[in-house]
């Protein structure tokens, strides 16, 4: 967020929304494709990569008494296999590749957009969205490959007269694919609009630093900006649960689609 | 007393009144102090049961607006996409907006329901009595 400061406007408020900005690192063109490896890029390899170097170093010891690091990586590992375990049953174990993977990265790349000067990429829905539908895509897979044609009595609930049920159906199709827009807007809107925040409160510290006889005042929003950065890491690792919780419960729909 | 003397194991001695009352007078306290740190103890703990809580209330909270609004959108997107595919501006549009909504309505209802007995499940319904009440 430091290197924010570069889009100062001649108001001398920071702009809130620089730290937003994707540039391109190394440019890449794919038969006229924009493939080019971007800060974006950059911080989901980095993320990858130290999630993978956790768990590689970390489980070097593999002792029956674990140390700090295997104990740590051992408690991420009973936190996702027990929400996943119940909210879908022991079936649902056979997916834990994915939900882990999808938990680490997320916690991960929200922990890491909390370091000053690091880019967020939770905070683009094109990645939230890109998550949301590779979930929403494996339940549908899934869904038809283990019931068939059942797999539609999702659309149809039990004791609904035949009157209203086309109608019934029709809200449930409508629930049913609203699930990923607000799996992928929920994470995104609550990273965006926490890292505005954060930036706007460190301007108004800057602002008043910058307005003669105002700057006494200037603590208070810089103890606002420390208390927010606390009540971010909470939605960071709330946000990262939230979507691993939302990823088992469509999970567990495909696996049992007659609830 | 060779009756009492005779129910006395090995190594016990008789004890004077006022040794009697002293060792009453420690045991009750001790008595007291264990259920003073014991209370103590389960306060702490359901404190922390609601400060949990408490954390993945705000989740739940966060996630029904998002749950709301995506119906909508979908719904109306439904519509808007339906329209302007058989040209039947606005009507499909207004018809699949209102269904988003009642969707929007049915997601948070479920997303309450499991909630609900998530919460129940793990607090049994004692839940927020660490925060001080204003009507108290």
């Amino acid at each position: 967020m430091a290197a924010a400061n570069a889009g100062t406007q001649g108001t001398g408020m920071p702009d809130p929304i620089h730290q937003f900005e994707i540039h391109r690192l190394i440019p890449i063109k794919i038969f006229g494709w924009d493939a080019s490896f971007t800060n974006a890029s950059l911080f989901m390899l980095l993320a990858v990569l130290l999630i993978a170097g956790f768990y590689f170093v970390s489980m070097q010891a593999r002792s029956l008494v674990p140390n700090r690091l295997q104990s740590l990586a051992e408690m991420s590992y009973e936190f996702v296999a027990k929400m996943l375990r119940e909210s879908t049953g022991h079936g649902g174990m056979k997916y834990f590749p994915f939900v882990f993977t999808i938990f680490a990265f997320v916690l991960t790349a929200n922990t890491l957009g909390l370091i000053p000067g690091f880019f967020t990429v939770t905070s683009h829905i094109i990645v939230t969205a890109a998550l949301a539908a590779m979930v929403f895509i494996t339940v549908l897979i899934v869904g038809f490959a283990k019931n068939g044609a059942k797999f539609l009595q999702l659309f149809v609930p039990q004791g609904v007269p035949i009157v209203i049920l086309p109608l019934v159906v029709l809200i449930e199709i409508i629930s049913f694919l609203s699930r990923p827009v607000s799996h992928s807007v929920r994470l995104f809107a609550n990273m965006l609009a926490g890292h505005i925040t954060l930036k706007v409160f460190g301007g108004f510290v800057v602002m008043l630093l910058g307005a003669g006889a105002y700057a006494v005042l200037a603590p208070l929003p810089l103890l606002m900006a420390i208390a927010l950065t606390a009540l971010e890491l909470l939605v960071a690792f709330l946000q990262a649960y939230v979507f691993t919780m939302l990823t088992c419960m469509y999970l567990n729909d495909a696996l049992h689609p007659g609830h | 007393m060779p009756n009492a003397a005779d129910r006395r194991g090995p190594g016990e001695r008789q004890l004077s009144p006022e040794e009697a009352a002293r060792f009453q007078g420690r045991v009750s306290e001790l008595g007291d102090r264990l259920g003073r740190i014991k209370a103590q103890r389960d306060a702490e703990a359901h404190a922390d049961l609601d400060a949990e809580m408490r954390g993945r209330g705000m989740a739940h909270g966060m996630r029904m607006a998002a749950e709301m609004v995506a119906a909508v959108m979908v719904g109306g997107g439904i519509g808007w996409g339906l329209d302007w595919w058989l040209g039947s501006k606005p009507w499909l549009f207004l018809l699949f907006f209102l269904l988003g909504f009642v969707a929007g309505v049915l997601n948070v209802m479920r997303g309450y329901e499991r909630m609900q007995s998530e919460f129940m499940a793990r607090t049994g319904g004692r839940i927020g009595h660490s925060v001080p009440d204003d009507e108290d």
